[in-house]
């Protein structure tokens, strides 16, 4: 389970404020509000890419938060964690089944051989079978966000974090990707929590939504209620849904 | 063996004082050095192809601009070198002083300046972009520290590549002189040979390949951390290139004054 308490952060100039959520395991969350509502800096806040200036931040009972500046504990935490970020993120010299590799050969005692075999059995799970060789730059998005997936489910992490999962891709892609997020998450049972300013992601997979604006939670519950929601932003953002769905 | 640098260290400013861009460059040479020895009993296919694939495109690649501007650079030694002899009567032993020269400076140099020019931005460049698309962010998420799987590479490729093309340079300097001073000064090849045995020694070769090992270690740091701490927005690529392109420039130029002064005034050094 990932619990965030009254998160505020980073230290050098903070941008967001006073944060909280919680996504249990098997659960799928949303953080959606507009461009530069402070979403992705709270991702990089729960990977332990920033330094928060207070609040908290737990992965299974163990403090992220209190992690950052050792080095051992913050890995292992890490490799609790999948990360998707924004446009996929895969190392763009290597090839997918490289990028797959890459977190097995760092965090478990497998062989090159096994990881290699791991990571081909990964890209089949999310029908990416016969990309292994591609280069990450030579794939299309579909393809590259599929093999980020895979990459994020490397290690078996409690909590998937998507950083916009379906940016960039036509809608017949996204929902694709939707679903094959459901199936995985169906079968290995791990958290989600989604990072998107698409609406389409609160009538998707999504049961707890958390509105945010300028750095904070200024709404949260599930799509009915938030349908009924009286606060502005929450109903300009629902609102979207048909024009971005 | 854990290092004291945070995986998390985020990219620093571009305008980073001089005091924090040396505390930088000393972390990433400590931690690039460590992750070299790892690299030495590595059985992780990942980073060690990764040094495969830096060989060629920072080696392999650089050979044609190379070789060609190191025949023109022996080519224009000769003739400056010979016309500064002629008025006292020594021009003859041109070809001595230029050999001399190229094993000890004009090779390394030559060879430096042309990587920094082609491999220095490059690197900066790529890494810089890699800032900018997430990639370094992706694997400190991960737990992988990019310095190992990044810049350690790099920097192993640039210390076999700088040399092997020193080398290669000194031989086609040399060339130049053959060509320069047969075909337009009018010397016997045997006459060009016998200066070439008593000017070309072992230990003048050992200085070049020694400066250049230095110079690839200057080059390798300096654009891995100008690229590793650019900003995350497109316009920080150039930026980070051309930072890379001058501070490399200018530390060369400065460790070679500074090994120069060292054997002018240490004359038995070596």
């Amino acid at each position: 389970m990932l619990r965030v308490e009254n998160l505020s952060g980073p230290l050098s100039a903070p941008v967001i404020h006073h944060v909280s959520l919680a996504v249990p395991s098997g659960a799928t969350h949303l953080v959606i509000g507009p461009i530069h509502a402070g979403k992705s800096m709270l991702l990089r806040h729960i990977v332990g890419l920033e330094q928060p200036l207070s609040g908290r931040i737990y992965l299974e009972g163990a403090r992220i938060d209190d992690a950052i500046d050792s080095e051992t504990q913050l890995r292992r935490l890490r490799s609790r964690l999948g990360v998707v970020f924004e446009g996929s993120a895969l190392i763009s010299r290597i090839s997918a089944v490289e990028n797959v590799e890459l977190p097995l050969l760092e965090h478990s005692r497998c062989s090159p051989a096994e990881a290699r075999d791991t990571a081909r059995e990964l890209l089949a799970e999310v029908g990416m079978a016969d990309a292994g060789n591609a280069s990450a730059d030579d794939l299309p998005r579909s393809g590259s966000r599929r093999i980020a997936i895979a990459r994020a489910l490397a290690l078996r992490p409690a909590v998937l974090l998507l950083d916009e999962p379906t940016q960039g891709l036509d809608a017949g892609a996204a929902h694709e990707i939707d679903d094959l997020l459901g199936e995985l998450q169906q079968r290995h049972g791990f958290g989600i929590l989604i990072f998107s300013h698409e609406v389409r992601h609160a009538f998707g997979l999504a049961t707890e939504i958390y509105v945010m604006a300028d750095g904070t939670i200024i709404a949260r519950g599930d799509r009915d209620e938030l349908a009924s929601s009286d606060n502005d932003v929450v109903r300009q953002l629902l609102h979207r849904r048909g024009t971005a769905a | 063996m854990t290092l004291s640098t945070p995986v998390a260290s985020p990219p620093q400013s571009p305008n980073r004082s001089t005091q924090a861009r040396f505390i930088s460059r000393g972390q990433l040479t400590a931690r690039a050095l460590y992750w070299l020895g790892w690299l030495a009993f590595s059985r992780r296919s990942v980073v060690t192809s990764g040094v495969e694939r830096e060989v060629y495109a920072l080696g392999i690649g650089a050979l044609r601009l190379v070789a060609s501007a190191s025949l023109l650079v022996g080519l224009i030694a000769i003739f400056q070198v010979a016309t500064q002899l002629a008025p006292y009567g020594a021009e003859p032993v041109s070809p001595r002083v230029v050999t001399w020269f190229a094993a000890r400076e004009l090779g390394p140099v030559v060879v430096a300046m042309l990587l920094v020019a082609r491999s220095s931005a490059a690197i900066a460049g790529e890494l810089a972009s890699m800032n900018v698309t997430g990639e370094i962010d992706a694997l400190r998420a991960m737990g992988l520290d990019p310095v190992k799987y990044l810049v350690s590479p790099k920097l192993l490729a640039v210390i076999i590549v700088l040399p092997a093309l020193t080398l290669i340079s000194d031989a086609l300097i040399l060339g130049g002189v053959w060509v320069g001073s047969t075909v337009f000064l009018g010397y016997s090849t045997d006459r060009f040979v016998s200066q070439i045995r008593e000017a070309f020694l072992t230990r003048d070769l050992g200085v070049g390949i020694g400066k250049s090992i230095v110079f690839a270690l200057i080059i390798a740091v300096i654009a891995s951390d100008e690229g590793l701490s650019a900003d995350r927005r497109a316009s920080a690529i150039g930026e980070a290139a051309t930072r890379a392109v001058v501070y490399s420039l200018i530390l060369v130029l400065g460790a070679d004054t500074f090994v120069n002064a060292i054997f002018y005034f240490i004359p038995g050094l070596i």
